[in-house]
């Protein structure tokens, strides 16, 4: 992680409504120029998560701060720093793209109408943005609703379940697109979702939660590139093969040992040696959805 | 901070840019002028021009009715389409966007009757030319009792659209907003009818009871009632109407 000051601080968030507690004393911290992941199964309150960011819904207890600025008490300087999707970008239909572009900018200071054509050549819907939307397809809308939420610049951009109704070309569009903002222009991006093989593609970190409850924070890029991977070698001889690596289980007819790169080389290069006949190796990624059951448990759990 | 005049000009985008709108005030023109013509044909003495013009002025009814819709569908149109989540997270305080849409509807309202009103003159001027029968109480001539009356009937309008604002923002729902304000605009003249101050000594305190200012152009009114009376009692109707709307649109949480 950086050491940059954190764009959003969550600290001791709490959501109550009536009796029921829907978001439990949530702590976290999500540092600036990454893509961020929200991850967590239907009900665990991601969106209340969300919501309570851009003011949706009150908090309960704890506070969140964007920057600087606290969403209780200062809501304004904490709004003009975030860009957000809340689920479907609903758009007014009987206006035209260009004209909900407007809308919306003139709800926020010193955004000039090069800075929306700007916008709206960005997300490449320069020749239908005069068209009204009722005329839009989904993926369409979902463009205008980017649009949108980076007219201002945000520091941050908050997306709530953004691959929702997404033809898988524009899931691709839309992955690479915030990979570049995060990366190149250094905005923040919050995403929600409980797809996970999208979340593995997309975010460079991602923040488990479970019935109101932080499981983990997980950093997808780092693990993935450093340190030793377990690794299954497929040999004719599996015991004499364990004898001869001095470590590993022994699954059928394979050893699994945990390797780095060039350790990978030298266990091959010993048990060819030793006469032993290797017939694969293939390194063991344990998928982010392995990961997830393992944190959140698997299945037959009930609604929180 | 932001300029507040650019919220109103966003309001003012959201009503204007429906056909809707233009239907409504295309119908504001169109069905006095209907009248008009019917009573030019069908009668063969024509009625003086501001005998006509009085007549005309019963279907300012429909101007209240529209001036409801817009008022019932100004909030609750937001939650229907979703649209409000993104209306929300602009760095403008709730209680600023719930003033630009009350400000948008007065507008409109004005707008609606000056239409009306135009058009009402305009009408009974050109096109009837006969001698005026109606006789007026002293102090007024023609146009200034028909100035007072219309004022007191833009009150009336007023204080419906406030009534219609107000469920706007608590059912969130246009179909029941628009419903249940239109449902009061003509119920409530049962409700002036059977709740008689002389016979209730409670029911001169009753909304409905208050809301026709022009009973008091004749002189008196019932049970002791003055124009002071009815004119406070609307103001703190209104004000209670207002600030549950406030409230409640602020505290709301938005969810789904």
């Amino acid at each position: 992680m950086t050491s940059q000051e954190p764009v959003v601080r969550m600290i001791n968030v709490t959501k109550k409504i009536g009796s029921k507690t829907l978001i439990d004393k949530l702590n976290l911290e999500i540092p600036p120029g990454r893509v961020f992941g929200f991850l967590g199964p239907n009900g665990a309150g991601k969106t209340t998560t969300i919501r309570m960011m851009v003011g949706l819904m009150s908090i309960s207890e704890g506070d969140i701060y964007i920057g600087q600025s606290s969403v209780k008490t200062d809501f304004e300087g904490a709004m003009r720093q975030i860009g957000a999707i809340v689920e479907n970008p609903e758009m007014y239909k009987f206006l035209t793209g260009y004209q909900n572009l407007l809308h919306y900018a003139r709800m926020t200071p010193g955004i000039t109408r090069a800075r929306i054509d700007e916008a709206v050549a960005r997300v490449g819907l320069t020749n239908r943005i005069h068209e009204k939307v009722k005329t839009y397809s989904l993926g369409m809308r979902q463009r205008l609703g980017v649009a949108q939420a980076i007219l201002h610049r945000p520091k941050l951009l908050v997306l709530d379940e953004p691959t929702n109704g997404l033809d898988p070309q524009g899931i691709r569009e839309l992955r690479d697109y915030l990979q570049e903002l995060a990366h190149q222009e250094g905005t923040t991006v919050f995403v929600s979702s409980h797809l996970l093989s999208e979340m593995e593609l997309m975010c460079d970190t991602v923040a488990v939660i479970k019935q109101g409850r932080l499981v983990d924070v997980k950093d997808l890029r780092g693990s993935a590139e450093a340190g030793r991977r377990e690794t299954a070698f497929e040999v004719d001889k599996p015991l004499e093969a364990a004898a001869l690596a001095g470590s590993g289980t022994i699954d059928g007819s394979k050893l699994i040992v945990a390797v780095d790169r060039e350790e990978t080389a030298d266990l091959n290069a010993r048990l060819a040696a030793g006469g032993i006949r290797v017939y694969s190796i293939t390194v063991l990624t344990r998928s982010l959805e392995d990961q997830f059951f393992e944190m959140t448990g698997r299945g037959g759990g009930q609604i929180g | 901070m932001g300029n507040f005049l650019l919220l109103l000009q966003n309001e003012n985008m959201k009503i204007y840019r429906r056909i809707r709108t233009w239907v409504m005030l295309g119908l504001i023109v169109a069905i006095p002028a209907l009248f008009a013509v019917l009573v030019k044909v069908s009668v063969t003495d024509d009625p003086g021009a501001w005998d006509m013009f009085s007549n005309i002025t019963i279907i300012y009814m429909l101007v209240s009715v529209f001036a409801s819709v817009i008022f019932a569908d100004i909030v609750a149109s937001e939650f229907g389409w979703g649209t409000i989540k993104l209306l929300l997270i602009r760095p403008w305080k709730r209680s600023k966007i719930l003033l630009s849409k009350l400000l948008a509807g007065i507008l409109f309202s004005l707008i609606s009757t000056i239409l009306f009103l135009a058009v009402d003159f305009i009408l009974s001027f050109a096109l009837f030319h006969g001698r005026s029968v109606n006789e007026y109480p002293a102090d007024y001539t023609a146009f200034s009792y028909a100035m007072e009356q219309m004022l007191y009937q833009y009150v009336d309008l007023l204080v419906i659209c406030v009534i219609a604002f107000m469920l706007s923002t608590l059912f969130r729902s246009s179909g029941i907003s628009i419903g249940l304000s239109i449902f009061i605009l003509f119920a409530r003249n049962i409700f002036q009818a059977l709740l008689n101050p002389e016979l209730y000594p409670w029911a001169k305190y009753v909304l409905f009871t208050n809301m026709d200012l022009s009973q008091y152009m004749m002189g008196g009114g019932q049970a002791g009632m003055t124009m002071g009376f009815s004119i406070t009692m609307l103001a703190v109707y209104v004000l209670v109407f207002l600030a549950i709307s406030w409230v409640v649109f602020m505290k709301r949480d938005v969810a789904a």
